[in-house]
């Protein structure tokens, strides 16, 4: 019995410090590759390459001021960034980083993550309410309505591979794909799956509720200091998660043709390199573009993802009720996915200019106006 | 759509070209040989005494009213190694009000005083940058020797004797 609790506490511990981290990484690469971007360098002064940059971040947060506004409810306000914090750090339990190296492999993990998940979108609208500033309200009813509806398409997503690997078994996902991994199989679920993650992180181009230039950082508006680092914490762990869960579920975990996927070490790798690559990914989309309207990010989920998302469901059950062989299922998903890229372009594209004739007043040629 | 694509190749093909920064403090940009700082005096090293007569032209059109001078007979001239009658005593600008618009050396009649390349004055004190003679002098020959700097009237004089030579 202590010495269950006595190993809990460890994994626990060791959990948050590895995921700190990550955080601080990520805090650094973002940096980097976004000042890359704009041919900048980003943080230089701080360490060899800026590389203290993101301690020297924390501290600055550590040490400051935490403000509390007059009319603000207290306990609600307080306990909001917890609310945030703690599912995204008990998804953690059941994501596997390498072969054998799980905290606690669930059978039932893919429906446990998306559970979890869920819950943080209580604690944006919690701290946006509680903040009793029209801002973070406004925000927290912006992520409420953003997350809860990109959270259809990223169930369907996961549930179609759950469908191809049989089993919601995380580790035996990635065994599944041991041959083809998914993301050649169900190219479809891998875009769908990315940008519904995107919105559900609510990053660029979806940070419609902490958008800085509307809302003024959304639900939160009031905190800082250690509070908002909280938040700050939850997003990037979050970003990370999905990151690892692209990884796992679409491009094979642990596995790479050619490496032992039994060593523990080199799987470690191989997961983290993909991560980071999903990660880098996420980053260059921030860096390219500009966030969508509300209205838009709403027509985008409802009209365009979530269709998607069935078709996707159905192709898959199609394909594994009558047995076809893989490459067809990844040539429908490649052709869903090339008419939905073609549709999208014709719906977006403008109305051409209407043709403007230019009448130039003549008065000697029209008698009843002359002289 | 495709031009969404687009946009990603368009920052992936800035992500990987050279960033335009300057480290600042640790790495300078070039200075162009014709840039323009703050005003110093020259020192005319054929007869070892600024070129500066003190006549206060600059002074008096000074926009910022940042300098002064004050002028003295020239105890070189008595000894007859000098041609100049009047030679500069006291020189004073104050560099923190200067507002570097060149219009002392365009109306300095002896090209006594030019554009330098100083432009790093930064200082705690608010009259840290009072600058006297002898440390525009200093910061004259520093800018004298980096650009091999000549009085006007001799480079022009110069040039046309070699064009009438050539």
């Amino acid at each position: 019995m202590l010495l269950d609790v006595a190993l809990l506490v460890a994994l626990s511990l060791t959990l948050l410090t590895a995921l700190s981290v990550v955080v601080l990484s990520l805090v650094w690469v973002e940096r980097k590759f976004l000042g890359r971007i704009q041919m900048r360098m980003g943080p230089m002064r701080v360490g060899p390459f800026g590389l203290l940059q993101p301690v020297a971040d924390a501290i600055k947060l550590m040490s400051k001021e935490d403000l509390l506004s007059s009319w603000v409810d207290r306990v609600v306000y307080w306990v909001a960034p917890l609310v945030v914090f703690v599912p995204t750090l008990m998804i953690w339990v059941t994501i596997p980083v390498a072969k054998d190296l799980v905290i606690r492999n669930l059978d039932l993990g893919l429906f446990y993550i998306i559970a979890f998940s869920v819950l943080s979108i209580v604690g944006l609208v919690a701290a946006g309410w509680a903040s009793s500033n029209k801002y973070a309200v406004l925000g927290g009813f912006r992520a409420a309505a953003q997350l809860v509806s990109y959270e259809i398409p990223l169930i369907l997503a996961v549930l179609g591979v759950a469908m191809l690997a049989q089993s919601m078994n995380l580790v035996e996902v990635v065994n599944a794909q041991d041959v083809w991994v998914y993301a050649l199989i169900q190219p479809l679920g891998l875009v769908i799956f990315l940008i519904a993650g995107l919105a559900e992180l609510g990053r660029t181009p979806f940070d419609i509720h902490p958008a800085e230039s509307e809302v003024v950082g959304g639900p939160f508006v009031e905190y800082s200091g250690a509070h908002w680092s909280v938040f700050f914490l939850a997003e990037y762990i979050n970003t990370f998660a999905i990151a690892a869960l692209t990884a796992l579920l679409f491009l094979g975990g642990w596995l790479f043709p050619g490496l032992p996927g039994g060593n523990p070490i080199i799987s470690l790798g191989v997961f983290l390199a993909k991560t980071y690559l999903v990660v880098l990914v996420i980053f260059w989309i921030r860096g390219t573009y500009p966030r969508l309207r509300i209205d838009q990010l709403m027509s985008l989920g409802w009209k365009v993802l979530v269709p998607l998302a069935f078709v996707n469901i159905l192709m898959t059950g199609a394909y594994l009720f009558y047995g076809w062989p893989a490459w067809s299922l990844s040539l429908m998903s490649v052709a869903v996915l090339a008419a939905a890229v073609w549709g999208l372009s014709k719906a977006m594209r403008t109305a051409p200019r209407p043709e403007v004739t230019v009448r130039i007043y003549n008065p000697s040629s029209e008698a009843g106006h002359a002289g | 759509m495709l031009g969404n694509l687009k946009g990603l190749l368009v920052t992936f093909a800035t992500m990987i070209r050279k960033p335009v920064t300057y480290q600042y403090p640790k790495e300078h940009k070039p200075i162009e040989d014709r840039y323009m700082g703050f005003p110093v005096l020259m020192w005319d090293e054929k007869v070892e005494e600024p070129y500066c007569t003190g006549c206060m032209v600059c002074v008096r059109y000074c926009p910022t009213q940042c300098m002064t001078a004050v002028m003295k007979d020239n105890p070189l001239h008595a000894d007859g190694t000098s041609s100049r009658r009047k030679i500069v005593d006291t020189f004073e600008i104050n560099l923190g009000r200067c507002i570097v618009c060149g219009i002392c050396v365009d109306v300095c009649n002896f090209d006594a005083i030019e554009m330098s390349h100083e432009h790093e004055l930064s200082k705690y004190a608010r009259n840290g940058n009072r600058s006297d003679l002898g440390k525009l002098l200093e910061m004259g020959w520093a800018y004298q020797q980096e650009t091999g700097w000549r009085p006007a009237k001799e480079a022009a004089a110069e040039e046309a004797k070699a064009e009438a030579e050539s």
